[in-house]
């Protein structure tokens, strides 16, 4: 699913080049659940961007799915993500004033068939938010939802375009730890149930063990790389 | 268009505009008021260009006028015809400026004749664009403006005897033209109006009757502005007439103005002059064709009719002058066609400079407003486009986490660039509706209060949405495009 081969970054801060990632190596296989742990500066931050698409790579490469991707302009970049790459975020980034289908619906206008029309979108949408329970939220605007179903819109709206790879930067940062805990086992479940292929940044060593394996950086290096025996078992509900 | 309103694109675009609701009324307003002043403008110049039209028009692009006798106008401008000229404009001064010269004391002593003073060229001067031969000799009669009265194609027909008369009352008077003339002359003459009264009758013009039509200029001469000489008796040659009408100018781009030759001038029945003058004579006729687009097969046919009733051979020169309007005033160049055109429609070289001057007056005064109003609507385009600038700035800061989020979920830089392109096209154009609105009633207003012709045409109103609309495209890119440049990621982070 993913290999990534002696990946590096560099960054220009002023005269000064600030190397995020020193060259990293690794291979996700499909319906894999990893999870990245890591101090800050680390460089996960960074390795989960260019896994994302949203950014690229200094030196090596990157295959997503076969296709060789740390080269493609920004446009083909931006279909990739569309497509491939669903993404939740620690601040849930919902649009305000907007409901809570409406949010989920929003990959949906940018598709490669351009904007997906009115009826199924809502369709679409309408499956994503049952994926994650929320139907009954559906007309509800951000405000008017908890963090915990935020987060749960937000990842409806990974889904709406049925990726195969989501990917979640501190999706917990911002809960408490019961809605830390629903919000994993969403992630775990669409991993085991799904195939989906799921990589979660963290710095919470009891969030990481949710994954089947989890992945340690330092200094823009892996120092560890191993799979979780004691998982903790995924509750249904 | 309820689908229209639901597209995404609209759909966030009015959700946003409506974010900053105050902002957005008053760049709207700067950019109404900018496309109002371009409507304004552009209603005042084709008015102006109409009034011009309605002019030429009026005096007739259908008209043909066959001058007895064979003169040439002189090609090179002789002394006398730029002392002419001059004259010409002095008599577009003001009437009110002229009064105090104009008043013209009964005297007795030779050299304070008002006759010497007078506007009109002097005969030396009208001769001076004469050539020897035939001159201004009568040719035509009364049965040559029959015959051509006969032809296919011909609107009407007005024979016509001038002469330069004394018009008395009581112990006034006056020295104008007198033209002895059809009663059909008032179809003819499109641009005429009666300030009071009527013209002659086809009975009156049957039996030579003795009544005149006063032009503006003689009316305020002899009885004073605002009297109402209809009814009342005036002299010429010693005889007396009865005062019918009194005719006036209906644009008011001609003004009646002393020394013209329509409104300073009487009108009688050639019938009557030629009664008491003892002609049988015409000095000129004057036909109309049913089309402007005739005028040239009609002059080939009026010259081949009127070289057979003359019997004027193969190889000599006509003995009358037939002048069309599209004569050389066109061809002189220099001028704008529509004050050309204006100039070509009219004949009588007196009242060519006269009117030459007044639609070049009339274009200067027009430019000028219109060039001001350029001034002002550049200005207020300009400040509302850097207003939409500003507000899609504004827009694109506050809004920076959501384009993060756009692009991270698939919107390229060309979605993101269109959205806000989009929102700055919206504000423009909503601004640029009402300017529309508020532009028809400034133009009408214009009208109303400067008296001051206004066109607004649906062309107008288009070109003047089409400049909003660009305004909001050319000021809205440069924000757009910031917007579509940024780093998702950093975007992303951005509180």
């Amino acid at each position: 699913m993913i290999g990534v081969h002696d990946l590096a970054k560099q960054y220009h801060v002023g005269d000064h080049v600030v190397h995020a990632l020193k060259g990293v190596s690794m291979a996700i296989a499909a319906a894999e659940f990893v999870t990245i742990v890591g101090p800050s500066g680390s460089g996960k931050s960074t390795f989960m961007h260019i896994l994302g698409c949203l950014d690229r790579p200094t030196t090596g490469r990157y295959l997503l799915n076969g296709r060789d991707v740390s080269t493609l302009p920004p446009d083909e970049l931006a279909r990739v993500r569309n497509e491939t790459i669903g993404f939740v975020f620690q601040g849930f980034n919902l649009l305000a004033r907007t409901s809570a289908l409406e949010n989920v619906e929003l990959p949906l206008l940018y598709t490669r068939q351009g904007v997906v029309k009115a009826s199924e979108r809502r369709e679409r949408a309408m499956r994503a938010l049952e994926a994650v329970g929320l139907t009954d939220r559906a007309d509800h605007h951000p405000n008017q939802l908890s963090g915990g179903q935020q987060q749960r819109v937000a990842i409806a709206r990974a889904l709406v375009t049925q990726p195969s790879l989501l990917l979640a930067d501190e999706p917990t940062g911002n809960l408490d730890s019961t809605t830390s805990h629903e919000v994993m086992e969403i992630f775990a479940r669409l991993s085991s149930d799904r195939g989906l292929t799921v990589v979660v940044i963290t710095h919470e060593r009891d969030i990481a063990a949710y994954g089947t394996r989890t992945v340690d950086f330092k200094d823009g290096l892996i120092v560890s790389d191993k799979a979780n025996d004691a998982r903790v078992p995924a509750q249904v509900g | 268009m309820k689908n229209f309103l639901r597209h995404p694109v609209v759909d966030t675009a009015i959700k946003a505009l409506s974010r900053n609701r105050l902002q957005t009324v008053l760049t709207m307003l700067g950019i109404a008021v900018g496309v109002a002043t371009v409507l304004a403008m552009m209603a005042v110049g084709a008015g102006a260009q109409r009034s011009i039209e309605q002019q030429v028009r009026a005096a007739g692009l259908n008209q043909i006028t066959i001058r007895a006798g064979n003169w040439r106008p002189k090609v090179t401008d002789s002394d006398e015809a730029v002392a002419h000229q001059g004259d010409a404009r002095e008599s577009l001064r003001h009437p009110l400026d002229r009064l105090n010269d104009d008043v013209l004391p009964i005297t007795f002593h030779p050299e304070d004749d008002p006759m010497e003073k007078h506007d009109h060229p002097t005969a030396r001067q009208r001769l001076g664009d004469l050539e020897a031969g035939l001159g201004s000799a009568a040719t035509m009669t009364f049965d040559d403006a029959e015959a051509l009265r006969q032809l296919p194609g011909v609107q009407y027909v007005a024979g016509g005897i001038h002469e330069n008369v004394r018009v008395h009352l009581d112990a006034k008077r006056w020295f104008t033209r007198m033209h002895g003339t059809d009663v059909m002359m008032p179809s003819i003459k499109r641009a005429w109006a009666f300030s009071s009264g009527r013209f002659f009758t086809a009975r009156e013009q049957e039996r030579g009757a003795q009544v005149v039509v006063l032009g503006q200029v003689v009316a305020d001469k002899l009885f004073g502005p605002g009297a109402t000489p209809v009814g009342r008796d005036v002299a010429l040659w010693n005889q007396q007439f009865e005062v019918i009408g009194v005719v006036t100018s209906a644009t008011w781009v001609v003004q009646p103005a002393a020394g013209d030759d329509q409104f300073d001038a009487v009108y009688m029945p050639y019938t009557t002059t030629q009664r008491l003058l003892n002609l049988s004579k015409l000095n000129d006729i004057t036909v109309t064709a049913e089309s402007s687009g005739d005028i040239s097969r009609l002059s080939r046919e009026i010259t081949k009719l009127l070289r057979v009733r003359h019997g004027i051979g193969d190889n000599e020169a006509d003995d009358f002058t037939l002048i069309t309007q599209a004569t050389k005033a066109l061809t002189t160049g220099g001028l704008p066609p529509s004050v050309a055109r204006a100039v070509a429609s009219n004949v009588a070289e007196l009242e060519k400079v006269t009117l030459e001057q007044l639609a070049m007056t009339m274009e200067r005064a027009s430019r000028t407003m219109t060039w001001l109003l350029a001034a002002v609507a550049a200005v207020s385009l300009l400040v509302g486009g850097i207003g939409i600038m500003n507000i899609t700035l504004l827009s694109v800061t506050e809004r920076t986490r959501e384009i993060g989020l756009r692009m991270a979920v698939g919107a390229r830089g060309k979605d993101v660039m269109r959205q806000f392109l989009f929102e700055a096209v919206v504000i423009s154009a909503a601004g640029g509706l009402a300017g529309i609105v508020v532009g028809m009633i400034a133009s009408i207003g214009i009208a109303r209060l400067l008296q001051w012709a206004t066109v607004v045409s649906p062309w107008s109103v288009a070109l003047a949405f089409g400049i909003a609309t660009a305004v909001g495209v050319f000021f809205g890119w440069y924000p757009a495009r910031r917007a579509s440049k940024l780093d998702p990621i950093v975007a992303l982070r951005r509180d």
